[in-house]
């Protein structure tokens, strides 16, 4: 049976290339020649290929789920005792399960674009099946030459098993959610490719393709915030972004992502901004390209390990064909693209949009420069340097503060000619409450800090110190941040409330009614607005945890106290466990008011260590205390003890050391707006360090404020993006009438 | 309610006053140089500070070793924190360091997104300028003025905002 998937597997991935290989000829032929046959054989053998992918996928799953440690990808990723669903999980774990996750979802997209256009954009169609069939070729490239998942070795008792840290419940949903993001990005793209090469380059390509497009940017959106929550509970640093460049690979795209979802309602309306939305979708999939390389061929750690990296050098080439050959097509058809519209004020609603689509692409751009600059340093002076989170927070944070202020402005300003009347009309009571929630912040919170940084910020300007004058500048953010947010907060909620007005006056509707029915019937735009008020929510959490950060080190014997902002923390003590694939100690905190001594609650934190199991004596030691602390043994404590003190010298032994314990940080969260000091804060603990003997620790103590509207923000923009991509039956029966317009022009 | 919170706060003041104060593990000196230096363990660009693995605890032992002692061989005389910073760049290079010097190349980035705003508004702005729309003009080429502020046209527009 085994041998069976093995080799279905492996013969199911090349005849999945040919699948995959002659579906972009048949389509590319089809569309030169305007065959209907050829074109049904391209996107038929797209869904063989896709079914092909599926049983290459489920061989693979079945290799993790019946431990065949024969197969090196399992045996690299997986073990007995691994909980089943890491086994599962483990599929992208590696490089060549990642890629067949990859592949697998562009090909369910594409046989899903393929049923949701067999009666429409006919014309678009063969160039876009040859778009995706051109991609799902190259990831089989790569699966059957290069990174195959399917490569065998001795068989193995035992296998290594996933990395300890990625063993958590969010290796089941971050990465998956990522992918859909990334990959999703690929049908819009293949759109606007058909529309450039059939000359057809109005709006149907990217209106008929909206909700894939909506639905890549919310669902990779999601996946980034999930990565945040993810990193924020199981790193133990007490963040949340590190600016890693795997993180910045999936930022990057979003951001151009949101960029494209703004700038085509300038062309839908206005009929401009065609070059500039061929080129966002261009980047914002090549970015998606480049930031699967970057995670996939290990670039950034050094300039030389580009050579060795097996697909580094492969999916460059990729990145650059479908780059370049694409901006090539663009240049060829500038002329279809050329716009009669005109702006009539630099002072109107499609201005902002341009300011914002500027700004978006700029913070990609910085991230994209500063993510790759130790590359480029490397290359043209030799100098090796890091770009650790302090640069990209100091050069990152007045762009977005910039953007923050758009996202106000942008609603309500006027289109085509904005008049004083109209900027006050719309913008006063607003600036005003986002000017007194700044003053109220400075005046409150940063008085302290914001005369010396005003006096450091000036000595920065003299000495020409440009790092000291954007240090400078972090002590103004947060008020910034929560100013601009209520002036945000404020034109959105003018929004909601003239439409609701409108509504009520003109169709005797009740408020509720009125509020629902107007965002019913325009869910794209209010839905949008929730994403809005989810962002400033995103913001102000962000803002307030960096700035107004606690953070506390000590070391404890259990029954002693920890004093930090309003809080007192008790070391109630510890015990030593062995389950699972791990060994550790568990710690118990209590939490207390300091000003009242009311009780907060309890909560536990834990260092686990896990132990190689491929070094026989340890995993016998490893099973037996195992098997102590199932029965309830007497003895269980003193085994785990012993464990501490077997390990370290069988490890190196066996020329593999546990580097990194993982850690289970103890979170504690305020809810209730009864405590309003606490309001979305938490208490954060982090064991570094436990003697298993005494149970002395060494504790890391954060208070988070507001870190909790980072998440509730996130929630929001997922309802908003939802709510937005929701059917709208007004919009499909516009949408009908103009792809049916589209056709009989072109006939 | 109050009385019952006091008393919980006096047991509390009472039982920290039993037991002894532990030590702060970071001095200042300290905190500036794990704060500056990156943690090689590889997983995350991150500080010796910040980074949770094993690997940047041994070097924050190290670090407290070398601010107290100095580096082997030496006198025994302590390190300030920036002279420590300094030791690692001269042992390991700049890479070292979490945030890169702003001097040479490196201003390329620390400042090379910020001229790119400007580079980028000023082109928007040249470019908006030119696709603005010729002003009409009459039949004899005089331009037509809009009275933005005039009576109809601003219930016109605002109409038409409530109407979007």
């Amino acid at each position: 049976m085994q041998d069976m998937t093995i080799i279905l597997g492996h013969y199911g991935l090349l005849l999945a290339l040919l699948a995959s290989g002659w579906s972009a000829l048949a389509a590319l032929l089809g569309a030169a020649s305007a065959s209907p046959g050829l074109q049904r054989s391209a996107e038929r053998s797209l869904q063989v290929c896709a079914g092909l992918t599926v049983m290459v996928t489920v061989c693979l799953v079945s290799g993790f789920l019946t431990d065949d440690f024969r197969l090196n990808y399992v045996h690299s990723y997986s073990s007995v005792s691994q909980p089943l669903p890491y086994k599962i999980g483990a599929l992208w774990g590696g490089q060549s399960g990642s890629l067949l996750l990859w592949v697998l979802i562009l090909l369910v997209m594409g046989t899903l674009m393929i049923r949701t256009n067999r009666n429409k954009n006919r014309a678009l169609m063969p160039v876009a099946t040859a778009v995706v069939a051109l991609t799902a070729t190259f990831f089989m490239i790569l699966l059957n030459f290069i990174e195959s998942p399917f490569v065998t070795g001795p068989a193995h008792a035992d296998g290594v098993g996933l990395n300890p840290q990625l063993k958590n419940y969010w290796m089941m949903i971050h990465p998956p959610t990522l992918y859909l993001g990334y990959v999703g990005f690929t049908i819009p793209f293949a759109f606007g490719i058909a529309a450039l090469v059939t000359r057809r380059t109005g709006d149907m390509w990217f209106r008929t393709t909206r909700r894939w497009t909506v639905f890549s940017w919310f669902v990779l959106g999601t996946g980034v915030l999930l990565g945040s929550y993810w990193a924020y509970i199981e790193l133990g640093w007490g963040g949340y972004w590190a600016w890693d460049p795997v993180e910045n690979a999936s930022l990057m795209p979003w951001l151009t992502g949101t960029a494209f979802l703004h700038s085509v309602m300038i062309q839908e309306r206005k009929g401009m901004l065609r070059v500039w939305n061929m080129l966002l979708i261009i980047l914002t999939f090549s970015l998606s390209i480049f930031g699967t390389f970057l995670t996939r061929s290990g670039i950034i750690s050094s300039v030389h390990s580009f050579a060795t990296s097996n697909i580094g050098p492969a999916f460059f080439i990729f990145l650059v064909l479908i780059f370049f050959g694409s901006l090539v097509l663009l240049i060829m058809r500038l002329d279809h693209l050329k716009s009669k519209a005109r702006l009539e004020s630099v002072l109107s609603r499609e201005s902002t949009f341009l300011f914002n689509n500027m700004i978006l692409v700029g913070i990609a751009a910085t991230i994209l420069l500063l993510t790759t600059f130790p590359i480029l340093s490397e290359a043209v002076t030799g100098r090796k340097v890091t770009m650790g989170p302090p640069i990209f927070n100091m050069v990152n944070i007045p762009w977005a503060l910039i953007l923050l202020a758009l996202a106000g402005i942008g609603p309500l300003i006027a289109w085509r000619k904005a008049s004083i009347g109209n900027l006050k009309r719309n913008f006063t009571l607003q600036s005003l409450v986002g000017a007194w929630v700044l003053i109220f912040f400075l005046v409150v919170f940063d008085r302290y800090s914001f005369l010396p940084a005003v006096q450091r910020l000036f000595g920065a300007l003299g000495r020409l110190d440009v790092a000291g004058v954007l240090d400078e500048f972090k002590t103004f953010y947060p008020a910034l941040t929560f100013g601009i947010g209520a002036f945000v907060v404020g034109t959105t909620l003018v929004e909601f409330f003239r439409g609701t007005r409108v509504r009520v006056r003109k169709y005797e509707e009740s408020v509720a009614t009125a509020l629902s029915q107007l965002m019913w019937r325009n869910k794209r735009r209010y839905g949008g607005y929730v994403v809005h008020v989810g962002v400033v929510m995103i913001f102000c959490g962000i803002a307030s945890s960096s700035a107004y950060q606690i953070e506390q080190r000590q070391m404890l014997d259990p029954g002693q106290y920890l004093e930090i902002d309003d809080y007192l923390m008790r070391y109630d003590g510890y015990e030593l466990e062995a389950k699972d694939d791990y060994y550790g100690s568990r710690v118990h905190v209590s939490l207390y008011d300091r000003n009242s001594g009311k009780a907060l609650g309890s909560l536990y934190a834990e260092q686990r260590f896990h132990p190689n199991m491929m070094v026989q004596p340890l995993r016998e030691s490893f099973l037996r205390v195992k098997e102590l602390g199932r029965t309830g043994s007497g003895d269980y404590q003193q085994g785990v003890l012993a464990l501490y003190n077997l390990v370290p010298g069988l490890e190196e032994r066996a020329g593999r050391e546990v580097k990194t314990p993982s850690t289970e940080v103890g979170i504690a969260k305020f809810f209730s707006p009864l405590q309003a000091s606490r309001w979305g804060e938490d208490f954060y603990v982090i064991p570094l360090a436990v003697d298993p003997a005494s149970g002395r620790a060494s504790f890391r103590v954060f208070v988070n404020p507001m870190i909790n509207f980072i998440w509730f923000g996130g929630l929001i923009f997922v309802l908003g993006s939802i709510f937005s991509i929701l059917p709208d039956s007004r919009e499909r029966k516009r949408l009908e009438a103009a792809l049916a317009l589209e056709e009989r022009a072109v006939a | 309610m109050r009385l019952k919170g006091l008393a919980g706060l006096v047991v509390v003041m009472g039982l920290m006053l039993t037991a002894p104060a532990a030590a702060d593990l970071d001095p200042v000196e300290h905190k500036i140089a794990t704060r500056a230096i990156l943690c090689d363990c590889g997983c995350h660009p991150q500080s010796v500070e910040d980074c949770a693995c094993g690997r940047a605890a041994q070097m924050r032992r190290e670090m407290a070793g070398l601010i107290e002692s100095g580096p082997p061989g030496g006198d025994g005389t302590g390190m300030t924190g920036e002279e420590l910073i300094g030791h690692y760049v001269a042992l390991h290079g700049e890479q070292v360091l979490i945030t890169p010097s702003a001097d040479g190349f490196n201003l390329v980035a620390w400042i090379g997104p910020f001229v790119g705003l400007f580079a980028a508004t000023t082109i928007l702005l040249l470019m908006l300028r030119r696709w603005k729309a010729a002003q009409p003009v009459t039949a004899d080429g005089a331009p037509v003025e809009i009275d933005l502020e005039d009576p109809y046209l601003k219930r016109l527009q605002s109409e038409l905002e409530e109407l979007e």
